[in-house]
Formats: C-alpha cells, structure tokens, sequence
C-alpha cells in the first residue's frame, strides 16, 4: 500500500480513495487457506463507474446517479450541509440528539474502537474502514461548517476538510460499510457511538436528499407501507402462502396444523419477518407446531404491514421506522392481544420493542416481547416433550447483534439449547461480545453491482472464521453441523455466505432458526424435520 | 439503467441483469436471461420452472415460495440448483422475467 489515507483525502477526486487487495486480507482458516478454494471477486464494471458514483473502494451499495451538472451537485451539498445541520437541533433529531451530540464532541481518538470493528479488522487494517474515519469526516465538516467561526477556528482545532460533492458522494456511501452492529461503542470508554453517526448520516441523506438504498427504501420500506410486506406479498398472497406451510407442517410432523388468522382476543399477535414466509417456510412451520402443542393462544394478522416484521427504517429513516412501527400496534390494538410477540429478526426486535418505545405513547404502547423468552418458557416449563438425543450433530450459535448485544437478550436461546442440543458449542468471542454476520444494517438483502463480494469477502469475513473455528474439530462434509441463527438478516447473509465459500459441500455446515431445532427434538413430531438440505 | 439486447429487442436491466419491464418477456428473452444464468440450454425441466414463475407471477404479482415451486414442479431444490446455478429466487425468477425479490428472502 502507498502512503496512509488522511481524513482529508476524502475530497479529492481520484478513483477510487482506496483500492482492497484480496491478498492483504487476514487469512482464513483451512480449507479456506487455500486460493483456489476462495472465488473471485470481480471488479466494478466501466460502465458502472460511468454512471455512479463509485470513487469510494472497489464496490458500490447506495449507488447515486452521477449528477449532471455543477449547479446540480452544489444543491447537494447545500441540502447535505441544511440536513446536517437539521440533526444537532431538538426539534428536528429529539430522539437521537444526545448520543449524537456526545459521539460527535467527545471522542478522544484513542482508537480502541478499531480493534473492535470486524470490518477494520477483515480488511486488513484498512484506514478507510476505520471506525474512526468516516466520523471525522462529518466531525470535521461540523466543526468547519456549521460552528461560529469554524471557517478560521474549526479547521486547526479539528483538521480541515473540504466540503464538496466528492466528500458528500463518498460520505453516503462510507456510511453503508458499516454493519451498525455498535461494537465499536460497546468498547469505547467513553461511550462514543460510531454505528450511531453512520446512522445518522444515513438519516440525512434519506431524509433531507432522498437517498438510500433501494433494496431497504423503495423495495423495502415504502414497499411494505404499500402493499403489506417488503417482499411483496399482499394478504391475499401471504394467506395462500401461510395455507401451503400448514399443510406442507402438517404433512411433514404428523400434527395437524392451522395456523390462526386475526383472532380476537388471543393471547399473542406473532410478527413474522415475512421472509421467513417465503424463504424458511420450515420457521413459521415450526412457530405454529411449538405454539400449538404448548397450548399458546395466538393468532397471525392479516393487516397490511402487520404480517410482516420488518422495518428497515432503523437502519436508514426515523419516519420509515416510526410509520411502520405504528402500523404494528394498531393491528394489535384492533385484535385485542394482550402483547405483540416477535419472531425471529433481530432488527425487528430492537425496531419494535427498543427504538419505537419513543413514538408508542399512551394508548399505543402495548407489551412487545422478544419469541426467544416465549420459547424459553415453553421449553423450560416441560410443556413439550424433547429428546435431544434427535439432535445429535454439531450445533453453534450465532447472536444476532441487534438482539443480544443492543438488547441483552443472551441467555434464553442458550438455555434452550443446552437442552435440547448435546453437543452445542459456542463461538469465541460470543454473547454480547460476538460479531456481526456481515449482514447487518440491511447488507444481507444488498447485492448491487459487486457489492455482495464486499460482504463476503470484508464484512462476512470475521463470522466466518469464527464459524469454521466452532466446528474446528470435525470439518468433514459427512458430520453435518448446524450453525443456528435466530434471526432473518443474518441467516440470509449466513446462506450467501456459506453458498460463497460452498461450505455446505466442502465443510458440511448448514443454518437455519431455533425453533427448528426444537421442533427436531420434539417427540410428538416425526424424527427428521431438518432436512439437511441446502436451501 | 443499462440497456441491453435481450431475445432480439432493446430491454432495460438492472444492476443484477433482472429485466424492467416483465410485460416485454417472451421466450427469447427467457433463452438470452438463461445465458446470463450459465444456462446454456433451456431444457423441458428448465422451461417447466420457469413457466410455474411465469404462470404465478401474472397471477400474483410476486414470486412463488420456492418450496412451492419445488412442490409444484417436482424439481426438488438441489437440482434446481443445478438446473439455476444461482438458485431460484435469482436465477430461475430472472429467467422468467420477474423483477429481483425484495425483502428479506
């Protein structure tokens, strides 16, 4: 590598600020040590260069449309520079203003968040992913920009940059390299939050540019606030679809099961993360075979929104997420349910239970628990008889960060795991302290251009070797091994992970949720119900 | 937007090379999309998947549950895989013209 990225460089053009040598990269583990069990990454096409905005690295993920002309990029920045501005007052940014304010006026640059990021750490140590970095970019422009006398003062009391719509270009997109998964403010003595300022200037940019990307706005949020569900299913869709899981359950147990739509009264709305529908319909599967043969009383709603968790505003837009959030209670509140239980997504859980517990005031704040304490209780109480002995394979856990670290919600899934799974082994480091699976903030669902690359080879990385070193002592692709991940996002970056390195032929290692694995262990149940099968 | 000649015709993709308008789809699209999945011949079984995504979407608007489209084609998922090599939600919806899936899949 050439002389050290400084904060500065940032608003020079060139093309692209850094470039990743896969070479550098930290090796992975065996088999993985070998180059020609690692695939190739291609590289950004001219024509993508052409027509976005790509001077960041060797990847894009938000991917704006290069502007066409001078007077069209200075009204960028203009707007960037008002929407910054926007974030440091009460009235516009009152639910995030304080640790803002604290994270952007009171890092002493003491760097230990470095070591904790996964993403710095898998790219070699690389400046432009520092923690560290992209925050001083803003800190400098705030200083600079926006504080009396910065223009002479800002510039030697905190560096200088320059404000231009190479910066503005590259902020947007620096701001979609980070997972969002706060390790790097979990270690951080004095409690600076650099997940938080790449949030917050997602924020801006979504809320005061329109800019974000499409898989979690327009096909995501505001496709869910439409139609029902980010993945499209309208009611009628998802009905058909539940029906198909029922019988498909029903066949495959030997339990007969129906799953119940908008019943008064009951005791639990349960919110699916409508992917699940879609994609794991063994999940939802299994939800209702847990549910039914504990004797829970719960119901699925038909609403539009309500069938569906999801709510990706958290990663981009307070408003996404407040309207989204809403539309959940009122179709608890309509059916009468003592509390909204959560399945299993992790974004869902901190989006409804942590971060809307600002917007549902009064009426609207109903109990919202997380499906892992559900679960916990079911299990633990001997309402359903297990036998663990059907669950005799390698079996470790991933915790999705937005539920255990951001929420503490680490010794549920543990417990029940230690009891139905013999040979359960941890990850090193695990709990509160895990990492990421590289698809958080919404990267699992984000595959543009060559960014799913980035993901595999960057920030999938750490999770990676993590998982291969769990199950360390028997690689063989006979010994199948279950990596367990309650949480939608990070199976899906998991199965494209895994799918990459082709880790289910080569190693043996398949995913999938929690409540499969109870359901495997569940006498009442035929034997097989993981089927061990790439899906 | 990329423009690009798909089955004889200007069609408009995107960045993952699905089309953008899944009106225009014909069966010489399907066979130019099939080429950009590493298919390099639309074989009967090949064709049978893509036509229940077809068939589905114009009813729906949206892709089938892939289990159901397993179920309802008898290709189970492996050699949907090896029919697809990049799967059924990203290369079997592609070649049928479908716009990528959203959401969390």
């Amino acid at each position: 590598m050439g002389t050290k990225l400084k904060v500065e460089d940032v608003s020079k053009p060139s093309d692209p600020l850094i470039h990743l040598d896969p070479a550098d990269l930290p090796p992975l583990p065996a088999p993985y040590n070998q180059p020609e069990n690692i695939p190739a990454w291609p590289p950004l096409t001219q024509k993508t260069k052409d027509a976005v905005e790509a001077s960041l690295d060797d990847t894009v993920a938000v991917g704006i449309p290069k502007p066409k002309s001078k007077a069209e990029e200075q009204e960028l920045v203009r707007k960037f520079l008002s929407g910054l501005s926007k974030l440091f007052t009460k009235e516009n940014n009152w639910t995030f203003l304080q640790p803002f304010l604290l994270s952007m006026e009171h890092c002493a640059k003491c760097q230990t968040c470095s070591d904790a990021c996964h993403v710095f750490e898998a790219s070699g140590g690389n400046e432009l992913y520092r923690p560290t970095y992209r925050s001083e970019i803003l800190r400098r422009i705030y200083y600079k920009y926006l504080k009396p006398g910065g223009k002479y003062f800002g510039k030697w009391a905190h560096g200088d940059i320059d404000l231009n719509w190479t910066t503005v270009a590259r902020l947007a997109e620096l701001s979609y390299r980070c997972n969002l998964c706060r390790r790097c403010a979990q270690t951080c003595p004095i409690g600076v939050d650099n997940g938080l300022i790449a949030h917050e200037i997602r924020k801006l940019f979504s809320q005061e540019l329109g800019i974000a990307a499409k898989e979690l706005h327009e096909k995501g949020a505001a496709l869910q606030l439409k139609v029902g569900s980010s993945t499209g299913m309208t009611p009628l869709v998802v009905k058909d679809n539940i029906d198909f899981i029922d019988e498909d359950t029903s066949e495959k147990t030997g339990m007969t099961i129906k799953t119940p739509w908008d019943k008064e009264g009951a005791d639990i709305l349960l919110i699916h993360n409508a992917g699940e529908i879609m994609a794991w319909p063994e999940n939802p599967g299994a939800f209702a075979v847990i549910l039914e043969a504990a004797g829970v009383s719960w119901t699925l709603s038909s609403d539009v929104v309500a069938y569906d968790a999801i709510n990706y505003g958290l990663w981009y837009d307070d408003f996404m997420l407040a309207k989204v959030a809403i539309k959940h209670v009122q179709a608890a509140k309509k059916l009468k349910v003592k509390k909204i239980v959560i399945g299993e997504c992790g974004h869902a859980h901190k989006a409804l239970t942590v971060v809307a517990d600002r917007v549902l005031t009064g009426d609207l704040n109903i109990p919202r628990e997380s499906s892992m304490t559900l679960l916990e209780d079911i299990v633990m109480s001997g309402r359903i008889k297990l036998d663990p002995s059907r669950n005799d394979f390698p079996v470790t856990l991933h915790d999705p960060c937005n539920m255990v670290r951001l929420m503490g919600i680490v010794e549920p899934q543990r417990r029940i795991l230690r009891k139905i799974a013999p040979k359960f082994r941890e990850m090193t480091p695990h709990g509160v302290y895990n990492y990421c699976c590289g698809g958080g903030s919404g990267f699992a669902i984000m595959s543009p251009y060559n960014f799913a690359h980035w993901r595999f080879n960057v920030a999938g990385r750490k999770k990676f070797q993590q998982v291969l070193n769990a199950f360390s002592d028997d690689l063989r692709p006979e010994t199948k091994k279950y990596l367990c991940a309650p949480c939608s996002n990070c199976k899906g970056q998991l199965r494209d992970l895994l799918f990459h390195y082709n880790a289910f032929e080569k190693c043996g290692i398949l995913y999938g949720g929690l409540v499969e694995l109870i359901v495997n262990a569940m006498t009442e149940v035929k034997p097989g119900f993981i089927e061990w099968e790439w899906h | 937007m990329a423009k690009v000649n798909l089955g004889g015709k200007e069609m408009e993709i995107d960045e993952d090379g699905f089309i953008q308008d899944p009106e225009a789809w014909d069966k010489a699209v399907a066979e130019d999309l099939a080429k950009t999945e590493h298919v390099e011949q639309m074989l009967d079984e090949h064709w049978r998947v893509v036509n229940y995504i077809r068939e589905y979407y114009l009813k729906f608007q949206i892709a089938p549950m892939i289990r159901k489209l397993c179920k309802e084609t008898q290709c189970d998922l492996k050699h949907m895989y090896e029919l697809f090599p990049s799967g059924p939600a990203k290369g079997a919806c592609k070649v049928a013209g479908l716009p990528k899936p959203t959401g969390c899949v």
